[in-house]
Formats: structure tokens, sequence, C-alpha cells
């Protein structure tokens, strides 16, 4: 199989604030090796129908609609190479969830190519879905009134597994995950982390080469998900398996992901290593600091923004450059009981980068006679 | 194909585990059916005692009638059994996006679709319809023949395949629209048509539904034609019908097929 | 409807004109969403004609084999006609959904919210289903005429204004009576977890003996097995005739005189007999349903 492009291309769109630079990950697959996933100019729209609202304009409906076009992926480049873990970060609405189904070939593209394992998805190959799994955390793929036992034997024929395979994979699985009692009982009585821990198994019963993950651990628990990214690491280590994965959990993206692709409007906003984002776009630091006295405000003001004072207690947000100076300044002039510098929150940081690229997009209005 | 059997057969299987979790509702299921059959039936025995035929000359009198409505049971059971609970489920696949889940699998979309779900109690019908048979054949001066009875099955799975090719055109329209909440009304008001014998479509209006629902959406040749095989004597009109019933079986399911695939390369997916 | 009702009526009084404000909103919001799916609408109240089309040749076929003029009375315009006017008294007299959606309010327990809010249920789901069916008839209008002038030939002459005066009310009267006796089958929810049972009795009888598949005094010569007793004058002490046959029966001319009003007296003595039958079974189910705690 001969791919038309031969280096990955991670850089996006002409108008993308940030220049996004080729990451470790990435650079570790340009070794010669034909990327798994390689996305050109990619793009998905919808026509979208505004439904009227109030009685008049629900008349006046009758006669004609309003029409627009979302444009819900414009033209997006990618390229993955084997056993890279990539996290899609993007706000709602960004078009993750598209390019994710793009991916698996249940929508097809208004323009632009993908090849995933050398297949074009959309064409659903029956070589190709045997080779990968879509595992959604909000839809439930197994059968809901029957024991996941049976499931996976369903999933056995479907996808031609042999008995002997089936049984030592299925095993494997079920215990790394600790699911063995209640395999035998009806889906509908599980938890939603047990559910989702069988759902992970059910996907990987045939050794897919590329798994998809769409918000895995939505709504899990804290438990639930620590158990999912130790049994995730585990499974795509020892398989060299290539994931992609949607989340707004970036305790999800700093267990599992070294490379991280955000999206938003529909456009790669930034695509390299989850450490380049903190190093790049963190801007700040956040100190603590427990005083022996309560401070004013001005008395804080000469160190950085004071974020908070309560009392002894003050939060300090001191810009990175300045560290250095700061800090020496605080512990010589103040009487310090304990003091703490931390990185702004990985969540803040990835929605500042969201926020960064504000302008709204483009929407062409059209009117349609209905 | 073996492969389609086997999980064919696990779809069953699972139907059937399920109906028997919930027994007593699956009993209520039957009894619902049966009760409205009956009414039909009822029906039909009262206009039997206001005339003897229906339709002056078309030998559709009371025993042929009752294989011909028999005939009707057992086909319509058919398709209330193994196609229409997946289709009717298709419309909530379609928003709640479990589509997706099938179009990643290495399976025929229009088999999984069309055959995942079976609903057990709609057999009863077929059931009552193979015994209502048995009761107005024994009754009948008319003997069916051998060959009679060869056609007897093959017809019926035509007209079982006709009412899918239909299914699957209903189906392809929920994908396409995102919603079809008459899908089932539509069916039944289509399938309506059928379920009388053709000769009483007659006159300046009957004669172009009936052509209608003959060549056109080829409603009137699911029960008729096996009917008239089995109920009346074979003339060549007859064998001019069961030519039309096969071939409107291969073509409906053809074009249903072409349909069908040209939705699920428009399918949107539902955005989550 | 005290006695249910728990002190929170007490403190907020409802402000006077606040039922029919939320009787217009609820007008509104529902002509709305009618609107939105106007497409939809109108072609699912066409395609309910559908079958009378296979009716209208089902008959035509009949009396091509029989000779006769008439079939208990009915000439095969009026079986026709018949079958289009059980279309308007059922437009009034159906209740799609009303007593399931009962049921299935005590069920998941959602009927608390109207013990605990000053509102009267019954009064809540009549004044809804009027909203919802003038909504229907506001819209279903346009296709029903549109049918009835099609097939106007299959009438008779338009009858008397009586007639037709007493035709309107006994629609009325159907409308409540479905509405009542749909209700209170909704209410048996407090008794028995699943009423779907007892509905489908229900509708298998109704079904049969509405006269929504044919003119009931073709039952006239079926016997029920008590000499001198025909089904056809068992079925007029039924309430199930009330909701489909006996206005279009009206409007063909088919009842008159002492007939007509005895007719309507039983009509009305139902339609009393299920609203009280209603506000019983809300009175005990609801105690019922707080005594064992929900």
């Amino acid at each position: 199989m001969v791919f038309p492009y031969t280096s990955p291309m991670h850089n996006s769109s002409q108008n993308a604030a940030i220049h996004p630079q080729k990451s470790r990950a990435a650079s570790r697959e340009d070794a010669g090796r034909e990327p798994v996933i390689a996305v050109e100019s990619l793009a998905k729209e919808y026509r979208v129908y505004d439904k009227p609202e109030g009685l008049l304009a629900s008349i006046s409906g009758l006669f004609q609609r309003k029409s627009r076009i979302v444009h819900a992926l414009r033209g997006v480049n990618l390229s993955v190479g084997r056993g890279e873990f990539v996290a899609l970060l993007g706000p709602n609405g960004a078009g993750k969830t598209t390019f994710l189904k793009l991916l698996s070939g249940i929508i097809t593209p208004t323009r632009g190519t993908a090849q995933v394992l050398g297949h074009v998805p959309w064409e659903r190959a029956d070589d190709f879905r045997r080779r990968f799994a879509l595992v959604m955390g909000q839809r439930n793929q197994l059968w809901w009134d029957l024991p996941a036992a049976e499931s996976f034997r369903l999933h056995k024929e479907i996808y031609r597994i042999d008995t002997a395979r089936f049984e030592r994979t299925r095993d494997e699985l079920v215990d790394m995950l600790d699911v063995r009692k209640i395999l035998l009982q009806p889906v509908r009585e599980l938890s939603l982390g047990e559910r989702m821990k069988l759902e992970l198994v059910a996907a990987l019963l045939h050794e897919p080469q590329v798994l998809f993950l769409d918000e895995p651990t939505i709504g899990l628990d804290v438990v639930a998900q620590h158990t999912l990214h130790r049994f995730l690491t585990h499974v795509q280590a020892q398989r060299q398996m290539t994931v992609v994965l949607t989340t707004h959990y970036m305790k999800d993206v700093a267990a599992l992901c070294e490379r991280v692709v955000v999206i938003t409007h529909g456009d790669i906003l930034y695509d390299g290593s989850l450490d380049e984002i903190v190093d790049r776009f963190t801007t700040h630091k956040i100190v603590t600091l427990d005083l022996d006295d309560t401070p004013s405000l001005e008395r804080m003001e000469r160190f950085g923004f004071p974020c908070e004072i309560r009392g002894p207690q003050v939060i300090l947000r001191i810009d990175r450059p300045r560290i250095a100076e700061v800090l020496p300044e605080i512990l010589r002039s103040e009487r310090v009981r304990d003091i703490s510098v931390e990185d702004v929150p990985l969540e803040e940081i990835v929605a500042a980068l969201f926020r960064s690229e504000a302008a709204q997009p483009p929407t062409t209005h059209q009117e349609a006679r209905a | 194909m073996g492969r389609y059997t086997k999980i064919f057969a696990t779809f069953a299987r699972a139907c059937l585990v399920r109906d028997m979790t919930f027994r007593t509702n699956f009993l209520l299921e039957c009894i619902t059916s049966i009760g409205w059959m009956s009414m039909n039936l009822a029906f039909y025995l009262l206009v039997f005692t206001f005339t003897a035929e229906i339709g002056r000359g078309t030998g559709w009198t009371r025993e042929p009638f009752f294989a011909f409505v028999a005939t009707g049971l057992i086909i319509n059971s058919i398709v209330q059994a193994l196609f229409m609970p997946s289709a009717e489920e298709l419309t909530e696949m379609v928003r709640t996006g479990g589509l997706d889940g099938v179009l990643v699998q290495p399976l025929d979309a229009q088999f999984v679709l069309s055959l995942h779900r079976v609903d057990f109690s709609a057999f009863a019908n077929g059931l009552v319809g193979v015994g209502l048979l048995v009761w107005s054949l024994a009754r009948m001066d008319h003997a069916p023949g051998v060959i009679a009875w060869i056609l007897y099955p093959l017809l019926i799975l035509c007209g079982v395949a006709i009412l899918y090719s239909l299914v699957i055109m209903l189906a392809a329209a929920t994908i396409l629209l995102g919603r079809n909440q008459s899908l089932y009304d539509f069916w039944f008001y289509l399938t309506n048509f059928s379920r009388y014998p053709a000769e009483i479509y007659s006159g300046p209006w009957g004669g172009p539904l009936r052509n209608l629902c003959t060549f056109v959406i080829p409603i009137l040749l699911v029960v008729n034609v096996p009917a008239r095989i089995i109920a009346q004597p074979l003339t060549g009109q007859g064998w001019g019908m069961v030519a039309a019933a096969f071939s409107a079986a291969g073509a409906s399911l053809l074009v249903s097929r072409i349909v069908f695939q040209a939705a699920l390369s428009r399918y949107r997916s539902a955005s989550s | 409807m005290t006695a249910a009702t728990p002190s929170a009526a007490a403190h907020s009084r409802p402000r006077p004109f606040e039922g029919l404000r939320m009787w217009w909103m609820m007008l509104v919001i529902s002509l709305e969403e009618r609107l939105a799916y106007r497409g939809d609408f109108i072609l699912g109240t066409l395609m309910r004609f559908l079958p009378i089309v296979t009716q209208l040749f089902l008959w035509t076929a009949v009396f091509s084999a029989t000779n006769a003029a008439d079939i208990a009375g009915y000439s095969r315009n009026d079986i026709v006609a018949y079958y289009l006017l059980t279309m308007i008294t059922r437009a009034f007299s159906s209740m799609p959904g009303l007593a399931g959606g009962i049921a299935r309010s005590v069920r998941d327990g959602s009927v608390k919210k109207y013990l605990v809010q000053p509102i009267d249920y019954v009064s809540f789901l009549l004044a809804s289903r009027i909203a919802h069916k003038l909504v229907y008839y506001a819209v279903a209008v346009f296709p029903f005429a549109g049918v009835f002038f099609l097939c106007r030939s299959f009438f008779p002459p338009v009858p008397d204004a009586a007639t037709i005066a007493i035709f309107l009310l006994s629609l009325l009267l159907s409308f409540l009576l479905g509405f009542f006796l749909e209700a209170t089958l909704g209410m048996l929810g407090f008794w028995f977890l699943e009423v779907s049972s007892i509905v489908f009795a229900y509708m298998l009888l109704q079904y049969l003996l509405s006269g929504h598949m044919f003119p009931l005094d073709m039952l006239a010569g079926i016997g029920t097995g008590i000499p001198g007793v025909s089904l056809g004058s068992v079925v007029h002490w039924l309430p199930f005739e009330y909701t489909a046959y006996f206005p279009a029966a009206i409007w063909l001319g088919k009842i008159h005189g002492t007939e007509l009003i005895r007719a309507l007296v039983i009509e009305a003595v139902w339609v009393v007999v299920m609203a009280v039958a209603c506000r019983i079974a809300w009175r005990r189910g609801t105690r019922r349903y707080s005594a064992f705690g929900g």
C-alpha cells in the first residue's frame, strides 16, 4: 500500500493562531513507517434547518424554511503512526465526534480524503471494519437484557474470531478488568462503570489495531476512571494499538496520551505533546501562602495578582518569568508558615486554548423554499 | 453465508431469552394479536351472513375467502416477527446514534438492521393462520393439486420478500429523514390494500388502483397470488400471476437494496 | 377534591383566570407543535381515510354479489357515508394515550405532582384534552373537508337543522363519554400495576361494538343465545356505540323520534355514570396511593 503522503502533516489551517510543532510522539514514527491514520483536507458540512419559534413564525414556516450550512470540519490534515495514543480535545461542537465518525466510516465527508489502516473508512470494507473498534461512552453496544457473555459470543461470530483465540483474549481482558463475576448478569442490572468495562472488553475481543474512544470515561467515578486508565495503558502498550480518544477530562489525557490534537470550530488548532501545551501556554504559576497574619491587598499586589485572600491564606498568580525573583522576595519580607508553587491546572490551560480562537465561525446563510 | 445464519441464530436466541424473561408480557402480546385478529374474523363472518361471495363470479365464497385470510395471516406474521421489530427500532437507533455501532461492525448493515430483533409473539397469528387454512381447505369443494402445494410456500416467500422490501424502503426513509413517527401507520395503511382479493378493485377507480398496487407497489400480489393458487383452480391467468409474483419479489428486493444503500451513504448520524 | 389536596393549596390561592391562562398556553403550545409537523400531520390524517377506500370496494363487491338494494337498511352509498361519518365521531371520542398516560403517571410516581399542586387532576386532564382536540380540529378540518367534498355523492341530502343540532349534541356527548371512559380505565392503575391488558380488552370491545367496523344495524339479525334478544338490541344499552355509531346514524337518518330521544338519554346517562366513576376512582385511588406511600 502506497500512501500519497510520506510525511505526517500536523499543521492544519492557514488561519490558526498558533503554529503547531512536531511532537516527540510524531517524530518517533517519522522513521520511515507508514501512518496508520492519514487524513488530508477532510471536511464535513451539514445543512440544518432552523426551526421557527412562535406561532406566526410556524405559520410562515409553512411556506419557506431558513437553512444554513454548518461546517463541522473544515479541511483537516492529520497523520497518526502505529502505537500512538492521541487525544482529541476541543469544546462541545468543535468537530471531535464528527472527526471520529468520519474515521470510523459512519459518515461520509463533503471533501477530502482519509485512510485508516490503508482503507477509506466510509467504503466500509469488512476487512477494515474487522481491524478497528469504536467505543462510545454514552452509548450502549451490549445487549441490554442479556448477560455480557452473550454479547461477547455474538461478537465472536460477527468478527469471525476462532474459538481458542476468542477464549484466550476474553479471559485475559476479563481478568485484567476483574469483571468475571458480572459476565453472567443482564447488562441492564450493572452500574455505569461495570458496563463501560464490559464495553471495552467487547471492543477489544477481535484485537483491533486501531481503537477510537469517544468520551469513554464520561460519568464514571474516580476509581473507575483510574481502572480504565491503567487498563488502557497496559493493553495499548502490549498490543501496540493506535488509539484516538476524545474526552473532556484532562485526567484522561494526562494519564494516557503523549500527543494532543486540539480542534475548535472544525479546525486543528494545536497538534503536539501534552508537555508542550503546558510549557507554551502556562504564562504564570499559582503560589499558595500560609502567613502568620492577615495581609492587606496592597501588600500582596507587590508580588503578583492576588486571586484570593482568606485570612492568613493567600493565593497568588505570578508571571512565570518573574517567579525566580519574586519567591525569595516573599520569603524575605513575609513571615511564611507554608508555601507551595503549582502550575495552572491543565483544565484552565486548555480552556484558555479553546478560547484563544474566539472568533465565531462564519456560516453561510441561505433561504430555501421548502 | 454460514456466518450470517449463525449470527441470526444468536439474535433470535437473544430475543427468545429476553421474551422468556418477561413471560407475562410475551403471553399478553400473543393474546393481543390473536384478539385483534379474531375481531377481524368476526367481521368477515358477519359480512358472509349478508352475501355468499365477495364480488360476483370471483369464486371468493366463504371458505376460499377464509383460506385467503389465513394466507394473509401467515405472511404478515412472518414479516411482523422477523422484520418489523427491527424496523420499528430503527427510528430510535437513528435518534440515539445506535446505528453508528452497527455501521462499524464488519457485517452487512441491511442484514443487521432488518433482523436483529425477532418478535416471537407475532408467530401466534401465523399458527392461527395455519389452523384456519386447514379448516377452510377441508371444507372446500376444490382440493389444491400437487403443483399448488409446491408453489404455495414459494409464493408465500415471495409475498414476504415484497413486504420485506417495503419495510426496507421505509427504513431507508427513516435514515434519511432522521425520524419517521408514522412508519408503522404508513405500513398498516399500505398493507391494508392487500387484505382483500384483488378482484374487488374494479370499475373506473378500482381498475387503475389495482394496476398501481400490482405493478408499481406490488402489494396486491403479496397475499393474492398464493391464496389464489391454494384456494382456487389453477388457470392460465393463475400462471401469469405466479410469474408476476416471482418477478415482483426479485425486482423489489433489488430496488430496496439500492435505495437502502443510497440512504446509508447519506446518513448524517446523530450529533452528540 | 379537597380530600386529597394537601395544605399547599391553602397557601398559594390561585389567582382568578390563572386556570384559563394556563389553558390558553397549552392551546398555543400544542398548536405550534402541530404546525411544526404539519406535513406529517396532514399526511397522517389523509392516510387514515385509506381503509375506507378498501371498505368502499369491499362493500361494492358484496353488493354486486347479492343483488340486494340494501343491507340492514344501508345502501352501498350509505355504508361509505357511514364510514366517513364515523371518522368524525372517532375524532371526537377517541382519546389516544389517555388511559395509558394516567396509568404511567401512577406507576412512575409523577401523579404525586397533582397531589401537591393546587390543580384538580381530572379537570386538568379534561382541559388539556380539549385544547389538544381543538388544535387537532383546527388543522384536521382541511383534509377532512377535502375528503368529504370529494365523496359528497355518497351522502344523502343534508338533514334538517334539528337533526344537525342533535348530531352536534351527540358528538359533544361522545367526546365526554370517551374522555371519562378512558380516564376511569387509566385510574385503575391505582389498583393494578399494569392496566394495558384492561385497556386492550376495552379496545377490542370498542372496536367491534362501537360501530367502527360496520353499521351496528347489521347486528340486528345476530342472536345472543337468549331467545328474542338480538346482539343488536343489547348493544344499544352499552356505552360503546355512542363513541362511533350513534352520531353517524343520526346524520344518515337511521334513528328517529322516541328511539332517538331514548338513545340520547342513554348516552347522557352513560356520560354522567362514567364521570362519577372517574371521580370516585380518583378519590379512592389517591387515598389508597397515599396510604401505601406510592
